[in-house]
């Protein structure tokens, strides 16, 4: 079915850029291996729970960047949550930026900590987008073997 | 499958296929970040396992007690917001002896070893991959054969009594990892009790074993504890335990397994702090003042001190002590009024004492029955035995230490004549902005395998007149602006082989009148703007087989007369003097004003005869390190058998910000003059080479930062900011 094939191709080289460009790493191939017909929505799933939670530590880095004094400690917790929900589905980018932040953060050094949060900022959406086509592709191409699947 | 469902419940039991594990174990998975939970939750259902999951440590906890029997497993996450996930470890290892498994993306040196003292089985690093998990049902295969093995064991009275009094003490003894080893705990069980079948193998299917579980609740393990006390730590046998207890239904299995898991714990509180940077140094000050201070949560409860020696005050604890995350050690807390109405024949104490009180945070007004007093040296049986019975309330309490991270300064003053006791493996940590710690009248202080540790704005440590501060085998370790350690008259501190760490802006010690200073095998690093050790009139300050490294800002060692810094078999690296002997006796009443004067005095005490001809001014502290040199080119020490020779022209210690103390053995002659043997910094050696005077301190190795760890936990409680330098590679030979 060249039509199928060609999803499929378009999906594996989908994946590809987004490893290669660093937005994802091998923690996303596990999630895909736990797809299967117990949880066949798996992936979509916790990408989807994930940029809800995101968000919402987000909005909280952001408030509390603006709160006067900042409290780095408390912007501390966030960014740990955020990092590690980040690395559980292996957001590659938005993981590493949030330990640069971190580091920002336990420095003090509150110029550091914006440079770095507007780069997450943007390393969240773009993923964001760049997941929504690939889910959507996802979706279109259907249960199919893990192993074609597999691309990367 | 709902990914992000917070409370599954699981399988009914006949659901699962007993014959078929680890299929169907049950596994509670508890972690605040759903993304995780679902992850993980999913991994292991695709291992075929039973998941629960919980994102609040509370709530889990609450699921454990409800439901005993429930879970085989348990995987938590470390940080989490309603509840550390340490803490978490530390209750259900106490409360129902489950397999604990932490998960974490923080993968720190410090931090995984902090699950291990904390009874972790396994520490498992975020992002956690499928293939990881699959076999994580040895951990609960493994703590069922132990388990069981420990029945059979017990079943002989008498033997088994022996043997797992050997076994126990042995391990208590030489574990360095706290017991999470298990498969080496199953050796030593094996070599020292009867040699059993393996049959138990068989049976690896967790839900047919035989033993019932008993769930040790608060009350009962009060029970247990008030038992211990009763006997002594020492002479706990389960049997007598079980005596004392008088639960029925409770058999003598569940308390040998249960008193395992209490020494363990025990141990583990003397080591925790070692791998916190926070220093402390508890100071004994000849203050007329009792107040005790207390910060974060802790509540010191009374304990009834018999014995010779009781602790003294305790400074303020820190919580930094804990470092990140934050710390499960539970810190008794001193209850006020516990303090006032601590009124004991003599003396008021507040001790102390190892123990837990399971599930509640901290338990007030709680006097806690005495365990033994060790006689800390013949030196300091200065204090009676003092029971302090009369401290407030009934005998039924734990010492629930719990230290957490954000202090909470809670002033307990202290009337005079209270005093502090620090049991073993107790850590007493008063946080931050506790003031003081004092305490009068006659207080006593002992702190065996324990951990005192101050935080920083801690005052002092200061023992009234009569008061003998013991601490062996433990740290004390106060923090900045620390005061001083004062010894008033009449005192004692004896430091067995522990580490007093006196952090950086600490005073000095200073010794009053008829004070000692006794240091054996053991480390005083007074930090930075440490003035002086002065020894007052009648002081000894005598360091066996130990180090005292003032650093560089110290003013001197001053001794005023008959004042005998008398450092065997270490540096004492002052102004004033660099001596190391061999097996000096501890006490004499020389009068050195010069070392020359009192190598003369020493040599005329003991066969050792002690050439010297050193120069006064051995130490001077140099740059911006804070290091200090020692020069004394002409010494040598000689011992009468010209084994030992001590040549230290020049020595560099340095401590830097952060107690990074290197003693290279430049200039030093054949032998290590500088640090004694089994002394040094507390690297990583174990028990055994502290408390053997002819050990190698080869085996210590350099550790610094946040990556020391010290091996031996039951010695020094200080986190990894020493760094034994040279000092560890010297052979003391």
């Amino acid at each position: 079915m060249e039509n199928a094939s060609g999803l499929q191709r378009q999906l594996a080289r989908m994946k590809k850029d987004l490893f290669d460009q660093g937005y994802l790493d091998e923690q996303f191939d596990q999630l895909e291996e736990l797809q299967d017909e117990s949880s066949p929505n798996f992936v979509e799933e916790v990408v989807t729970l994930f940029f809800r939670d995101s968000s919402r530590l987000m909005a909280n880095i952001d408030d509390a960047l603006q709160q006067c004094p900042r409290d780095f400690h408390r912007l501390d917790n966030f960014l740990h949550r955020l990092k590690g929900s980040a690395s559980s589905i292996g957001a590659a980018k938005m993981k590493n930026e949030c330990t640069s932040f971190r580091e920002f953060c336990s420095e003090g050094n509150l110029d550091g900590c914006l440079r770095s949060f507007q780069k997450v900022k943007n390393d969240h959406t773009i993923l964001r987008q760049k997941l929504e086509n690939y889910l959507q592709l996802l979706r279109q191409v259907g249960p199919v073997d893990k192993a074609s699947r597999s691309g990367s | 499958m709902s990914v992000g469902s917070s409370y599954a419940s699981s399988k009914l039991e006949s659901d699962r296929v007993p014959d078929k594990f680890p299929v169907g174990m049950k596994i509670l998975l508890v972690d605040d970040d759903p993304i995780c939970l679902a992850v993980v939750q999913r991994m292991l259902l695709n291992c075929q396992y039973d998941v629960t999951t919980c994102s609040e440590a509370t709530r889990a906890l609450s699921l454990l007690r409800e439901n005993k029997g429930a879970f085989d497993l348990i995987i938590s996450d470390v940080h989490m917001p309603d509840m550390d996930g340490f803490r978490l470890l530390e209750l259900v290892g106490l409360e129902m002896d489950l397999p604990v498994i932490m998960m974490s993306g923080d993968t720190r040196f410090n931090v995984v070893m902090k699950g291990v003292s904390h009874g972790a089985c396994d520490f498992l690093t975020k992002p956690v991959r499928m293939e990881e998990l699959q076999n994580i049902w040895q951990h609960v295969v493994r703590r069922k054969w132990l388990d069981s093995k420990e029945i059979e064991r017990s079943g002989s009275v008498e033997e088994a009594d022996r043997g797992r009094q050997v076994t126990d003490d042995s391990e208590y003894a030489s574990t360095v990892n706290d017991g999470i080893d298990c498969s080496w705990k199953y050796q030593r069980k094996k070599r020292d009790a009867k040699e059993e079948d393996d049959n138990e193998l068989d049976n690896i299917d967790p839900s047919s074993s035989k033993k019932p579980r008993v769930v040790w609740s608060v009350e009962l393990h009060q029970q247990f504890v008030n038992a211990v006390n009763q006997l002594g730590i020492d002479k706990a046998v389960p049997k007598r335990i079980l005596e004392l207890m008088n639960v029925p239904g409770l058999t003598r299995e569940n308390v040998a397994s249960h008193l395992q898991k209490f020494r363990l714990y025990l141990k583990r509180l003397s080591g925790v702090a070692q791998h916190h940077t926070g220093l402390n140094s508890p100071l004994y000050g000849a203050s007329s003042n009792a107040k005790v201070g207390q910060l974060g949560r802790f509540d010191f409860q009374a304990l009834a001190v018999s014995g010779q020696i009781s602790p003294e005050t305790l400074a303020a604890l820190q919580d930094e002590l804990l470092g990140h995350p934050p710390c499960n050690l539970a810190m008794p807390t001193i209850d006020q009024q516990v303090l006032q109405q601590a009124s004991v024949q003599r003396n008021n104490s507040v001790t102390f004492e190892r123990g837990i009180a399971f599930g509640q945070p901290l338990l007030k007004g709680q006097a806690v029955s005495s365990f033994p007093v060790w006689p800390a040296n013949d030196l300091g049986a200065l204090g009676s035995a003092s029971n302090l019975g009369g401290l407030n309330t009934s005998q039924n309490s734990n010492m629930l230490m719990t230290m957490l991270q954000q202090p909470q300064p809670q002033t307990v003053p202290s009337e005079s004549n209270h005093a502090i006791n620090v049991q073993r493996s107790c850590l007493v940590a008063p946080a931050k902005s506790s003031n003081k710690f004092q305490v009068q009248g006659n207080p006593m202080h002992i702190n065996q395998d324990s951990t005192i540790i101050s935080s920083q704005s801690s005052a002092n440590f200061q023992p009234g007149n009569a008061v003998v501060p013991v601490i062996q085998d433990s740290a004390v370790v106060t923090s900045n602006s620390s005061t001083s350690l004062k010894t008033g008259n009449n005192l004692f501190v004896t430091n067995h082989r522990s580490t007093i760490l006196p952090s950086q802006s600490l005073t000095g010690i200073s010794l009053g009148t008829d004070s000692g200073l006794l240091n054996q095998g053991s480390i005083i690093v007074p930090s930075q703007p440490l003035n002086s050790s002065q020894a007052g009139s009648n002081s000894i300050l005598s360091s066996q087989n130990s180090m005292l490294v003032p650093s560089h800002l110290s003013g001197s060692l001053r001794t005023d007369k008959n004042i005998i810094p008398i450092t065997h078999n270490s540096s004492l690296n002052n102004s004033s003097s660099l001596v190391n002997y061999n097996r000096l006796p501890t006490q004499s009443n020389v009068m050195p004003s010069s070392m020359k004067q009192v190598l003369d005095n020493l040599a005329a005490v003991d066969s050792f005869s002690v050439p010297v001809s050193m120069n006064s001014q051995v130490l001077s502290s140099t740059g911006s390190s804070t290091s200090w040199q020692l020069h004394s080119p002409d010494i040598s020490i000689s011992h009468p058998n010209g084994t030992h020779s001590l040549v230290p022209s020049s020595c560099n210690i340095e401590a830097t910000d952060r107690l990074l103390v290197k003693l290279p053995d430049k200039g030093l002659g054949k032998n290590l003059g500088f640090v004694g043997k089994g002394t040094c910094l507390p690297s990583r050696f174990a028990v055994d080479d502290i408390e053997s005077p002819t050990n190698d301190l080869t085996n210590s190795s350099a550790y610094t930062g946040d990556d020391g760890y010290l091996q031996n936990q039951d010695i020094f409680g200080i986190s990894g900011t020493l760094q034994s330098g040279h000092c560890a590679t010297t052979s003391f030979k």
